[in-house]
């Protein structure tokens, strides 16, 4: 039951944190020697999708985080200004990113609304 | 109010933006100016963006701020005009750099970018708002 909880907090925190990227990157569209960021999954590794047993030391930690995020800069060619964003992209990515959230959000709001319907009393 | 930081990061690039397109304008304005303070034609002038770090929540965004308005180098235009005021002997006038053509686009691109950040802005308000909603059904 919390591992959910945990699962869609993990995914609103990476929208979240996505979203601050790619706005950073709209807003530094003419900013010389600027380079595209972004952030992508680094594992989604928890015990409660996949069942993991620590057995070694060096095993990942099942409580650890439900969602590991890194940012990375994107590689790709760039502008006489050794700056590489690309408008178009970021603002499909801005809209990609917001839609997302708002799934996770509703998924995370319909898992309350679950919990409500049940506790209610008939 | 750190939770809405990244609200300051579009601030930045609106207030940059909004300053290259006052130059811009200044620039189009003095097209003809043959005469300024410094003495000699008007020079055409560009504005230079560089990363300003800005908190939001437990993370660092980069925001955007005008590091200085540099002035262009370029060779004046010259015109043969012997019967303007600002003429020397030969009869040629230096007129300012300015190329209304190069202006319209980089004012374009100015325009761009700020409608840009005004989708920015309201996606993030419209994101913060859907969360402020969250649970309340």
């Amino acid at each position: 039951m919390a591992d959910s909880f945990k699962i869609l907090e993990g995914l609103l925190r990476f929208a979240g944190r996505r979203h601050g990227v790619i706005t950073s990157n709209i807003a530094n569209i003419d900013t010389p020697g600027y380079r595209t960021k972004n952030l992508e999954f680094k594992t989604i590794l928890d015990n409660s999708i996949i069942e993991l047993k620590v057995t070694q030391p060096g095993h990942i930690n099942p409580d650890g985080e439900a969602l590991e995020f890194k940012e990375i800069e994107e590689d790709t060619g760039q502008w006489k200004d050794r700056n590489n964003v690309e408008l178009d992209r970021e603002m499909a990515k801005l809209t990609e990113n917001a839609l997302f959230f708002e799934a996770s959000l509703t998924m995370l709001s319909t898992k309350i609304r679950m919990f409500k319907n049940a506790l209610r009393r008939q | 109010m750190k939770t809405f930081g990244i609200l300051h990061v579009v601030a930045s690039s609106l207030e940059a933006q909004r300053h290259r397109m006052n130059t811009i304008v200044s620039n189009m304005a003095n097209m003809n100016t043959t005469r300024t303070e410094a003495g000699g034609p008007y020079r055409r002038k560009d504005v230079l963006f560089e990363v300003k770090e800005i908190e939001a929540g437990n993370e660092i965004l980069e925001g955007v701020q005008v590091r200085e308005v540099v002035e262009d180098n370029s060779p004046f235009k010259i015109v043969y005009d012997p019967g303007h005021p600002d003429a020397d002997e030969r009869g040629f006038v230096q007129l300012p750099n300015v190329n209304p053509l190069e202006e319209m686009v980089n004012m374009m691109l100015a325009f761009r970018a700020y409608e840009a950040s005004i989708t920015a802005f309201n996606t993030t308000k419209t994101m913060f708002m859907k969360l402020l909603e969250l649970g309340k059904t």
